[in-house]
């Protein structure tokens, strides 16, 4: 999906949505973080803009970068209303999966020389 | 000696002669005498009314001064703080006995000659006055919607929380001096600044929120039963409005009191109606602003008063220009109650959800389910404890009620006799998340799937595969020919 082209000058800011806050209260956050939702009834102290990345989750699990975009906000106010919301227990976020690469394997040989030196 | 009696006899006569002349010089002298009396107290007469009249005049001078002097003294400055404030009372003339004597009108004529001159060269000087700072707030407002765009997109830019907590404060600030500065030039007649694109109702009232300091204590309850929008041309009027009688109401109430907004769908328009819990307005209070907001004469800058209220005089401005209504009032919470009406024939319209979507920051309506937007929304907008009473096909594997809130979920078990694989269990504190599909499992995965699980025939089976790859084929050349899923693909049936 490509975000919305805004023809116009936005009308509602971005802190609007965190009440100015911008340091999420975890930094374990990144873009691809992957988040998912937690199957619990949303009640109605949930905010408008937490209750719509909950909607977002519902039918499965997307990365922060991914929900930013949908929402039209910024990654970093999406990161303070997902830390909000892990911490309330109604997300769970799990961090990227590393890229699968190769052992390095000069390392290896290192460390099997190493081994064998210790042997002897 | 005859010689003596006639001596005699000739001084007899001339004594006689004498005293003869002498009578009548005597009478001649007593008529002269009355005469002159006469003059002389004719003289007297005419000297005293001379003197009276004189008198009189001096007197009547010293009165004319002591008017004039009054006229400069009293009644000029009199004049010139009643221009200015209206209340105050012109005196009249010092001695009522000129009343409508010529001086009196002359005196008038003064009068209204100053009048004249002063409010005359009060509206030039003001208009003056505005054209300068309409100059001036243009140039600078569209300096802060540059300064707004660079903002909005380094705030796309930059993740780290340091750099995103400025950029937000100073969008923030940026936003607060943005509202003063239209606002001051809306008063001087200026237009608005900004024409933007139809927007919904309840989007409008929340960015009107977000120009004010203390927009925590907002409280907007959407109670619109369609997507109201407001049409391209009024939505920064109604605006600027809105976040003006928003400003009235959060200086004048306790920031801890909050201030509610409600939106308010009528049968002929929509009405935004802002409550406060604060100190209210005094009568003339409130009739100084009904008149800002209905008078039809211009506006003077001067009577915004020092430091300048601007907000009703920017409001009375816009409706006057635009058309749409606002009704200031004592509200039954002791506060104010202020109410925009928006008439629906010019003013509103409704957009399509779909191709529009709505600001992720705007109140959620309270409507009934239908929408695919109102499934999850209906589980919020009901009390706690009740279930919603028809939930939608695709809300959640089953409607639990909001009371039995667990923080781990709980494997819904009823309605499903067969214990399947959990394929649709949500993954659980500790367990790895599994990536689920997009659309609501509900939908596809009637009861039937998990009850036939192991009791197909070998042709079913065939048939569930052909289907299988059938579906596989179409889904691709599908994927060739559309884009895979619409920005709300997630949420739409």
């Amino acid at each position: 999906m490509t975000p919305r082209q805004s023809s116009g000058r936005r009308l509602v800011p971005a802190y609007l949505a965190t009440g100015g806050r911008a340091r999420p209260s975890r930094n374990t956050l990144d873009r691809l973080t992957v988040l998912i939702g937690v199957d619990m009834p949303i009640t109605s102290e949930v905010r408008p803009e937490e209750h719509r990345i909950l909607e977002l989750l519902q039918p499965g699990a997307l990365t922060l970068a991914e929900v930013a975009a949908h929402l039209h906000l910024p990654v970093s106010v999406v990161k303070v209303l997902v830390a909000d919301l892990v911490d309330a227990g109604r997300l769970h976020a799990r961090v990227p999966i590393p890229e699968a690469e190769q052992f390095d394997r000069q390392i290896l040989e290192r460390v099997l020389d190493g081994l064998r030196s210790l042997k002897s | 000696m005859t010689s003596i009696p006639q001596a005699l006899l000739w001084c007899l006569s001339a004594g006689t002669v004498a005293a003869v002349v002498l009578a009548a010089l005597l009478v001649r002298v007593r008529k002269e005498r009355a005469g002159l009396r006469a003059r002389l107290t004719a003289a007297e007469e005419h000297s005293s009314a001379t003197l009276h009249g004189n008198t009189e005049l001096s007197a009547r001078l010293r009165a004319t001064e002591a008017e004039v002097r009054h006229l400069a003294e009293a009644r000029l400055p009199d004049l010139t703080l009643a221009l200015a404030h209206p209340h105050v009372p012109v005196r009249g003339l010092l001695d009522q006995r000129f009343g409508g004597s010529e001086t009196d009108e002359a005196l008038d004529a003064v009068m209204a000659q100053v009048s004249e001159a002063i409010t005359k060269e009060r509206t030039r000087v003001d208009a003056a006055a505005q054209s300068t700072l309409r100059g001036a707030t243009t140039t600078i407002q569209a300096l802060l919607y540059q300064v707004q765009t660079s903002l909005q997109a380094m705030q796309h830019k930059y993740d780290d929380p340091q750099i995103a907590q400025d950029l937000l404060d100073a969008d923030f600030l940026n936003e607060q001096a943005l509202r003063r500065v239209q606002a001051t030039g809306v008063v001087c007649g200026a237009w608005p600044g900004l024409t933007r694109e139809d927007s919904y109702l309840a989007e409008l009232v929340v960015g009107a929120t977000s120009r004010l300091r203390g927009y925590e204590r907002v409280q907007v309850s959407n109670q619109l039963r369609d997507p109201v929008a407001v049409v391209a041309r009024a939505v920064e009027p109604i605006a600027i409005t809105v976040t003006e009688l928003l400003a009235n109401a959060l200086h004048h109430s306790h920031r801890e009191l909050p201030v509610t907004v409600t939106l308010q769908q009528g049968n002929r328009g929509a009405s935004v109606i802002i409550d406060d819990y604060g100190v209210g307005m005094h009568d003339d209070e409130l009739k100084h602003a009904m008149e800002l907001l209905a008078s039809n004469d211009g506006l003077l800058l001067t009577q915004l008063g020092d430091p300048p209220r601007s907000g009703f005089a920017a409001a009375g401005q816009l409706v006057r220009q635009y058309g749409f209504g606002v009704h200031v009032e004592p509200s039954p919470y002791g506060g104010v109650r202020a109410v925009v009406y928006i008439p629906g024939d010019p003013l509103l319209t409704v957009l399509d959800e779909g191709a529009r979507p709505i600001s992720v920051m705007a109140p959620m309506p309270h409507r009934a389910p239908g929408g695919p937007r109102d499934r999850a929304a209906v589980p919020s907008a009901m009390p706690t404890g009740a279930s919603a009473p028809a939930t939608p096909a695709g809300a959640l594997p089953t409607p639990r009620p909001a009371a039995e809130a667990h923080a781990v979920p709980v494997q819904p078990a009823p309605a499903r006799p067969v214990a399947e694989p959990a394929p649709q269990q949500p993954p659980v504190e500790g367990e790895l998340p599994r990536r689920r599909r997009r659309r609501p499992q509900a939908e596809q995965q009637p009861e039937s799937h998990p009850d036939t699980l192991n009791l197909r025939s070998p042709e079913e089976t065939g048939s569930r595969w052909a289907a299988l790859q059938r579906g596989t084929e179409s889904g691709r050349a599908a994927a060739h020919s559309e884009p895979p899923r619409s920005p709300e693909g997630n949420a739409q049936s």
